[in-house]
């Protein structure tokens, strides 16, 4: 009896340890996401300054996992109007974005998150609502999100020993503003704005009552399919499907490439799901891939079919209210300083640019030296296999059964060689051996030729020949069934500091008109002493509010804001 | 009354964890994401008589790439002759000569605890010895730095019967060469390990060495008296 006790305890302490173990899991790599704009209201065509906050849910310290972030925006009926790709660094990433014009007026979500935090559902992702008011839209009709007022103490009073400062309570036009930050008890780094009480009420959330917030643990719902933390670079994610049988296909050889003057490559395997994914570092960012699959069986209509990255399963409701006329006197406002800026070309800002690591290491296909042959030595021919046949020896371009066949001779078995080459048009991998066969002396600049069987990874070429054309002829061609054509996007970039230029200040005879006086993505405070910051006032005469968010190395996150006033007695309301 | 109470948590515990969803991993998703190592067919189509590998057996190594990547667990073998690195593809077991200038080092593993390191060293500065690109082994790194190229090379011919035929065979052996890389770049080459040599090299130090030599009781000609007198020459600081 004792020993079955002994037993049955033993198992128990079991099985409470893996439900720990569990637990631990599942917080493990758990990442939150915060996201700072300049303002909650906007104009469309105006830009849009952000700070993207990463952090580790479990330590709230800065994420060293994730570094992609995605940005969307989305109209209250869900549509996405925006998508934004965003380098993280130590947990933090900021850019800038241009509103379309031709936004429509009204209630905005902009939705931010990583790849790692898919698994835990869309209520993970930080979401925040912001207005959009289209400039030439004079009706302002719109519907607003309903906003409840807000129990916030802890926006009023975050950081008690953090405190915000100004040389001023009130300031003319054009006059410099002094501010200061007090010591904080450690060293952090914040995103500063300095713009126009909106007079829109906001649900905008500080970094200090997300964290507090965070997401409740019960409405998580983990997925099924894993997504790989994006912690290299942005990962490409695609499935191979049968178009007949709507069958994933497993084990299929999925090749990538990009136009360039190098042939390149990059190959991945899809697993059971029939799922692969490719690790895409800048060399791609702002390219056109070209993905195909290799040996695709021709009696089947395999095809790629790529996921959204940007895709979220969850719908915005928001509840949306009609009783902006509140509001009006502040949209038109707006909309009047931007067509003063616009007519007067006045958007310039002192930005300091981000400059972002180009690490582009192109993935190619040899690093060996290769035979070239120029055709343009040698006498007008007409298409590929009669260049093959006067200036390439070492190649052999059969037609079977209407399809043509490119072969290299192997010179150690001196005979051409069964397996195929790999052929590159303009650095990309050619998935149909039709496109290459019209190219004449006249298209081509230059043929370089590998004859040596050739591995690349696992896969193994007779060789190689790379076509590249005179007049970039890959990017006309159609792709096959079997491949797939799609541009990357460019990692976002924009103004981490905005201000305004002093010599636009000394310059009476232009109007300034900003409701943006100041924007510092990235302020760093040392710990021990006080940071300052200056910058001018416009001619916009009103109250602006100065906010200041961030995380502090240990993980405190940092939530504060003050006004001042500015009095002019030019008025901008009414054109 | 007990027992039910252990019975009962027992129970509960057991349905809570077969509650945890299942998630669906891609294997080996980082191997994925590793640089493809890219290199001709290698084809041994001529018999020698000697070794023309530095590493008879295959060996498992880490390949420092030119770009910067690095890929790790490969089977290796450093081809002394040709001064090639090459590499058993383990899915199609097709031998490879990876592609010499994506090479930057590579590193052998003899066990766990011990490694030979490579060094793609560039030898075709204006002024050296030699024209041209080399792998070498990393003996010793420092203020003077000695690397060994694992040359291998013909040094006569042998006639051999094979099926009543006689056939012409190259006889390989090792020759390795030194070289001593200074701290301005420029390397100095030894292809015998010679006292009065190597004294040659440095004719200003040439007191100092001796004596270093002397009071170590290091034979030069021997290898690893040779690196050690080197590590030695680092430490010292009258050098």
């Amino acid at each position: 009896m004792l020993l079955l006790k002994r037993i049955f305890f033993l198992i128990l302490v079991q099985q409470i340890a893996l439900m720990y173990c569990d637990i631990k899991a599942q917080t493990k790599g758990k990442e939150i996401a915060y996201l700072q704009t300049d303002r909650t209201a906007y104009v469309a065509g105006e830009s849009v300054c952000y700070k993207l906050y990463i952090l580790d849910e479990a330590t709230k310290k800065r994420s060293e996992m994730s570094k992609v972030g995605y940005i969307v925006l989305r109209s209250a009926n869900s549509d996405p109007s925006l998508k934004i790709r965003v380098q993280i660094d130590a947990g933090m990433g900021n850019g800038s974005f241009v509103l379309p014009d031709t936004l429509m007026s009204g209630a905005y979500e902009i939705v931010a998150f990583t790849s790692a935090m898919k698994n835990f559902g869309d209520e993970h992702f930080f979401h925040k609502q912001i207005t959009i008011a289209n400039r030439f839209d004079n009706a302002l009709d719109f519907r607003m999100v309903e906003s409840f007022p807000k129990d916030s103490n802890l926006f009023q009073q975050p950081n008690l020993d953090f405190k915000i400062k100004t040389d001023k309570a009130v300031y003319g036009i054009r006059e410099k503003v002094f501010v200061n930050l007090g010591a904080f008890n450690s060293k952090a780094n914040v995103s500063v704005s300095v713009f126009e009480e909106p007079k829109i009420p906001s649900a905008d959330k500080s970094i200090v009552e997300t964290l507090k917030n965070g997401v409740d643990a019960q409405n998580i719902q983990r997925k099924l399919i894993y997504h790989s933390p994006e912690n290299k670079g942005k990962i490409l994610r695609a499935y191979v499907i049968d178009a007949k049988t709507q069958k994933t296909i497993k084990d299929a050889i999925v090749l990538l490439s990009c136009i360039d003057t190098i042939p390149n490559l990059q190959y991945a395997i899809t697993n059971s799901n029939g799922l692969f994914q490719m690790l895409l570092s800048d060399y791609y960012n702002g390219k056109e891939l070209f993905l195909t699959i290799k040996d695709a069986p021709e009696d089947q209509k395999w095809q790629i079919r790529l996921e959204d990255e940007f895709a979220q399963s969850g719908k915005w409701h928001p509840r949306l209210i009609s009783n902006n006329g509140n509001y009006k006197e502040f949209i038109v406002k707006s909309q009047n300083i931007v067509y003063i800026n616009k007519s007067y070309q006045l958007n310039k800002y002192t930005n300091e640019k981000l400059a972002i690591d180009n690490k582009s290491i192109c993935p190619k296909f040899y690093h060996c030296k290769a035979a070239t042959i120029l055709p343009s030595d040698f006498v007008p021919l007409n298409d590929l296999p009669e260049i093959a046949v006067e200036i390439l020896p070492q190649v052999r371009i059969l037609k079977e059964k209407g399809k043509y066949d490119v072969q290299i001779f192997n010179p150690l078995m001196k005979r051409f060689s069964a397996i195929p080459p790999a052929v590159f048009l303009d650095g990309v991998y050619v998935d149909d051996n039709d496109k290459i066969i019209g190219l004449g002396s006249d298209q081509i600049k230059k043929i370089d030729i590998i004859d040596n069987e050739r591995a690349f990874g696992d896969l193994v070429f007779s060789g190689a020949i790379s076509i590249i054309s005179k007049s970039n002829e890959m990017a006309s061609t159609k792709p096959a069934f079997c491949s797939f054509r799609l541009k990357n996007d460019s990692i976002n970039v924009g103004s981490g500091l905005v201000t305004i230029d002093p010599e636009y200040i000394q310059n009476k005879n232009v109007p300034v008109f900003k409701q943006l006086l100041y924007w510092n993505a990235n302020l760093e405070l040392n710990g021990t002493d006080d940071t300052h910051f200056e910058f001018y006032t416009s001619d916009n005469a009103a109250n602006f509010t100065i906010k200041v968010e961030g995380i502090s190395e240990n993980g405190t996150a940092i939530s504060a804001s003050s006004n001042f006033q500015v009095n002019n007695s030019i008025n901008v309301i009414g054109k | 009354m007990k027992h039910y109470i252990y019975i009962s948590l027992l129970f509960i515990c057991i349905s809570t964890n077969a509650q945890v969803n299942v998630r669906t991993k891609i294997k080996d998703v980082d191997s994925t994401f590793l640089p493809k190592l890219t290199g001709d067919f290698f084809y041994e189509g001529k018999m020698y008589i000697g070794e023309q590998y530095y590493n008879k057996d295959w060996m498992t190594g880490d390949i420092l790439l030119s770009t910067g990547a690095t890929v790790y667990d490969k089977s290796l073998k450093y081809n002394g002759l040709f001064d090639e690195l090459i590499w058993l593809n383990e899915t199609n077991f097709g031998k490879f000569k990876i592609d010499k200038p994506f090479v930057s080092e590579f590193w052998l593993k003899n066990n766990p605890y011990s490694t030979i390191h490579f060094k793609q060293i560039n030898l075709s500065e204006p002024g050296n010895i030699k024209r041209q690109d080399i792998f070498a082994e990393l003996r010793v790194e420092g203020n003077l730095s000695l690397f060994i190229q694992r040359e291998i090379s013909i040094t006569g011919t042998q006639f051999n019967y094979v099926d009543n035929a006689l056939c012409q065979y190259d006889v390989i052996t090792a020759t390795p060469i030194y070289y001593i890389k200074l701290p301005s770049n420029q390397y100095l080459m030894l292809t015998k390990l010679r006292r009065r040599a190597f004294l040659k090299l440095f004719p200003e130090k040439k007191k100092r060495i001796a004596k270093i030599i002397r009071t170590n009781d290091l034979d030069v000609s021997v290898e690893s008296d040779f690196v050690k007198l080197i590590e030695l020459m680092n430490n010292d600081k009258t050098l």
